[in-house]
């Protein structure tokens, strides 16, 4: 009885810190429409900002919380709020959920810049260990009779914030309609401003709070994926319920510590059961949420547009890409061509979202997590020799692309029923889930019925060695990097065929309107579960061939933010084109990783720290701060660099003197005239130089706008004002209304 | 064809008939485009039977309805913004022929057809975002008619269009009517094309059937003057 005790009051105390972060999601999401991803990097910030505070600088404790939860986390919520989230108004959901992703690895990379991850950092209780009293004979530190005290009031005070003051009334009516309240005098955007503030205060507060609970130690990871495990909780409140989410939150707490108490010792995976246990109640809550009404056009409608290449220009794109690799290939070391390669197997991954995310309209969080299904699958299942000479056979390419399809279709279960951001949640569990509980199956136990010794991920690192198919042996650098081109360029090229096809043009249709597809006759759960299938199993391909070059992978390599980076980034190249993966995968892969390492070479070859340290932390923080400016041009990079070449066309002499003046670079790098750095620095100046000239010769060519983001229709002004309400509000009159 | 009561809706009973053209008006808010949703299957009644051609279908979804031969446009344009005009209808085709294998069509010939039918030659690689509403409205009814249809509903159709287009387009619904013998439900504020291109007519306010007849009675009957077309 006494453990018991002991262990419900603990419970307590994670599912009141549990619930604090969630209503701060909430609170967020009901006034904005925005679903904040970066809650848990912004908790982590502020507990890595308090102990700086604290036991950095020692200040006494009710000045450092002061400083962090009253003063910081209010500002930095409403700066993000007023400065990136308030330009996201008619963007996909995805933009949406990307920008604030980027914000997480933004702060994630600051952190680390900030604060050295190597040196240790714990946290403690407040008024210390001894502080404490009894209950019912059970020892309740002062620091978790705060916590508790905290969320009760927080839970009570927030639900009279809705209920009886005027500004939560009108909190409650910017989710019904901004428009209309604005006409009734409110003010949206500053409640809205409002509630980010308060929201980051929520989050701070729970950071603080949990640090000294969970052990103390400080740690970037661990304690942002620790909050987003109140994402579950806020799930049980439909995102809406104050009551229902701290009710979730309990359980979770409640649950996790009973699991810590109750399973026995045997049992080698209940520690990372619990640890993936929120992930899993996500998913669960997920699947039994009720189902949602079908969407028109008219909430669906965003500022994303995306042209669909011709498969011959993608075939000749596709050969030009083969051909400049090939190139690159006698110039460069096989160190380099490895790290190329690695971005050619990332872009393969995210080909897969180009045709989930790009072409059907649903969100996956989580591709190289599929990747790592398909990888351990290959592992176990796939390989031939031993040595030096093992390889992955076709055989196991094919069992793990097919199982990673199989796996696709049954994260894709709930969304089957919901959109885009439960989805997208449900995609974030499943990776989670991946990390906590399959790649962390490290030791090995006996499976019940066959009694063998087995564990999934043997000692936390698997040895995966280059695949062989037929003659083709792709053990060394340069045939890798080949074949990864080949692939791509052949999957790039199959999508844009599909997309082309009866098929791409009934995803497109799903995408554009569910309402109107559905009462065409369009059957969308198997339209929704096959097109996920094609899209885990490209993703698997791609995971294969990412650790097959990696050679050694583990826990790091498929973590989620390693996805998460992957999706924002492609987002940012452009998540409608097969260029837009290709750049994502590129940047997420090699480019910034090269970056960063080149940067962190100088930087010691100059004695540490200084200017070159800047830059290389600068180039860490720059993935996020490119994905944060999406909101501006929500169609990626890739249209817009297009549209800024095509006017090129109509001066040919000039375009061809471009491309020989990249010849001659090239030739006279092939020929160690110069060196590889000068190839890159010369592109990069024909780049510019080029379409300068384009522009000085043929002035007209360069005038009309880019086209490829086209504005907002003028036809359909009429309802141009009504798509200002908010993602997720159904407007008045509209397909998806009046069901009470 | 016949359906019940929804909430917005109290014992509401129409049959749309083959062959035939029939009206449903009535003011802003009467309820004509829930009634049109709930027929199609993208909101549940409380109560109430929906049937087409013979065969219940008040528990199926919006898909297996359409299966069964409804078709629909929408009075707030649900058109496919990423596709051309052609590619709009085109798709519809494409749809119907993953119903199974029998009654295949052509789509590439039948989607050359209802372009031409309905007008629309001049802009069918144009992207549908560009259309002014009135003809986006008749891509709506090209798409909707390209899965070959028994019932189509039709929810203001003509709105946007200049009178002579009006005249037009109802001669074009008489033709359609009369060459595929499908039922036609027209809900439309243009009384002059109601009047015209109905046999039947039902007004409905404040979710209620007010007055059923042929156009001229319609026209005439005090309650209706007096609930929505005013007089004159």
């Amino acid at each position: 009885m006494h453990l018991f005790l002991v262990y419900t009051i603990l419970g307590l105390v994670t599912g009141s810190v549990y619930g604090i972060a969630a209503s701060g999601l909430v609170l967020t999401y009901t006034t904005s429409g925005i679903f904040n991803f970066a809650q848990g990097a912004m908790a982590m910030l502020a507990a890595f900002t308090y102990w700086q505070f604290r036991f950095g600088w020692n200040w006494p404790a009710p000045l450092a919380l002061f400083v962090v939860i009253v003063v910081l986390a209010p500002l930095v919520g409403a700066i993000l709020y007023g400065g990136i989230m308030r330009g996201l108004r008619e963007t996909a959901e995805v933009t949406k959920i990307v920008v604030t992703i980027g914000i997480m690895l933004g702060l994630i990379a600051l952190a680390q810049w900030i604060w050295n991850p190597v040196a240790p950092r714990t946290d403690q209780l407040f008024f210390g260990e001894n502080a404490k009293f009894q209950i019912f004979g059970v020892y309740v530190t002062d620091h978790e009779a705060i916590a508790l005290g905290c969320g009760v009031l927080i839970a009570v005070g927030i639900r009279l914030l809705f209920t009886s003051t005027r500004t939560g009334v009108a909190m409650r009516a910017v989710v019904d309609s901004p428009t209309l309240l604005q006409l009734n005098g409110g003010r949206p955007e500053r409640l809205a401003a409002f509630s980010w503030a308060l929201g980051a205060a929520l989050a701070a507060l729970a950071g603080i709070l949990i640090t000294p609970i969970s052990g103390g130690t400080l740690d970037v990871h661990v304690l942002t994926l620790l909050v987003l495990d109140s994402i579950a909780a806020a799930m049980f409140g439909r995102l809406r319920s104050i009551w229902w989410t701290f009710g979730g939150a309990l359980f979770l707490g409640l649950a996790s510590t009973y699991i810590l108490g109750y399973f026995p010792a045997t049992w080698s995976w209940a520690s990372d059961f619990r640890i993936a246990l929120p992930m899993i109640v996500l998913f669960v809550v997920l699947l039994v949420l009720p189902h949602e009404r079908l969407r028109g056009a008219t909430l669906l409608r965003t500022r994303e547009r995306f042209a669909v290449p011709t498969v011959r220009s993608a075939v000749t794109w596709g050969l030009i890409l083969l051909v400049v690799v090939l190139a690159l290939e006698q110039i460069m070391g096989s160190a380099d061509m490895g790290t190329l390669t690695v971005g050619i197997t990332y872009a393969i991954i995210a080909l897969s979202l180009t045709l989930l995310t790009g072409y059907a309209g649903e969100i996956n969080l989580a591709p190289v997590s599929f990747g790592a299904i398909a990888t351990i699958i290959v592992f176990h299942l796939g390989l031939s020799g031993t040595g030096s000479s093992q390889r992955i056979t076709l055989w196991g390419i094919v069992v793990g692309i097919a199982v990673t399809a199989v796996v696709g279709g049954l994260i894709a279960l709930p969304a089957l029923r919901l959109r885009g951001l439960y989805l997208a949640l449900a995609t974030l569990a499943f990776g989670v889930f991946v990390s906590d509980m399959i790649i962390a199956d490290i030791s090995p136990h006996i499976l019940p019925i066959f009694h063998v010794h087995f564990s999934i991920f043997p000692n936390g690192a698997l040895q995966v060695p280059p695949p062989k198919v037929g003659p083709v042996d792709l053990n060394s650098a340069k045939t890798f990097l080949t074949v990864s081109t080949v692939i791509f360029v052949l999957v790039g090229v199959g999508l844009i065929a599909l997309r082309r096809s009866n098929y791409g043009r009934r995803l497109t249709a799903m995408k554009d309107s569910p309402a109107a597809a559905a009462t065409l006759g369009q059957n969308l759960v198997k339209l929704k579960l096959s097109v996920f299938m094609l899209s885990a199993a490209i993703a698997g391909l791609g995971g294969i061939l990412l650790s097959a070059e990696s050679g050694s992978v583990n826990a790091d390599t498929f973590i989620i933010f390693v996805s998460l980076a992957l999706v924002m980034l492609t987002v940012v190249g452009g998540i409608g084109n097969v260029a837009g993966a290709l750049m994502g995968g590129v940047l997420a892969g090699a480019a910034f990783q090269a970056l960063t390492s080149t940067f962190q070479n100088l930087s010691v070859d100059h004695g540490g720290g200084g200017f070159w340290s800047v830059m290389a932390n600068l180039s860490l923080v720059a993935p996020a701060l490119i994905g944060v400016s999406l909101g501006r041009s929500p169609s990626g990079a890739v249209p817009d660099i297009v549209a800024s070449y095509r006017p090129l066309w109509q001066v040919k002499w000039v375009l061809a003197l471009g491309v020989a003046a990249e010849l001659v670079a090239y030739l006279l790098v092939l020929t160690n005239v110069m060196g590889n750095w000068w190839l890159v620095l010369a592109t990069a100046a024909i780049a510019i130089v080029t379409p300068a000239i384009g522009r000085a010769v043929r002035p007209d060519a360069f005038r009309t706008r880019p086209t490829v983001v086209t504005e907002l229709p003028h036809a359909l002004g009429q309802r141009g004002r009504r798509t200002r309400t908010m993602e997720g509000v159904p407007a008045v009159e509209s397909v998806a209304d009046a069901r009470s | 064809m016949a359906f019940g009561g929804a909430q917005v809706l109290s014992d509401v009973s129409i049959s749309v008939p083959s062959g035939g053209v029939t009206g449903l008006i009535g003011p802003n808010g009467a309820g004509k485009t829930t009634l049109f949703n709930v027929v199609s299957g993208l909101l549940a009644p409380k109560s109430g039977r929906i049937a087409i051609d013979g065969h219940d279908v008040t528990n199926a979804g919006p898909a297996s309805r359409a299966r069964r031969g409804l078709a629909r446009t929408y009075q707030r344009l649900e058109l496919f913004t990423s596709l051309t005009v052609r590619d709009n209808i085109r798709v519809a085709g494409e749809i119907r022929n993953t119903w199974g294998r029998r009654g295949r069509i052509d789509v590439g010939a039948e989607t050359d057809r209802t372009v031409e039918l309905m007008g629309l030659g001049d802009v069918a690689e144009r992207e549908v975002s560009e259309l002014p509403t009135a003809r986006a409205r008749v891509v709506e009814v090209a798409r909707a008619l390209m899965t070959q249809p028994k019932v189509l509903l039709l929810d203001e159709p003509a709105s946007g269009q200049t009178e002579q287009e009006t005249e037009s387009f109802g001669k074009l619904l008489r033709q359609i009517v009369d060459e595929r013998d499908l039922a036609i439900c027209l809900v439309e504020h243009d009384v002059g094309l109601v009047m015209g291109a109905c046999e039947l007519i039902y007004v409905l306010d404040y979710g209620e059937i007010i007055a059923t007849g042929p156009p001229k009675q319609i026209k005439s009957d005090p309650v209706v003057v007096d609930a929505y077309l005013g007089t004159p």
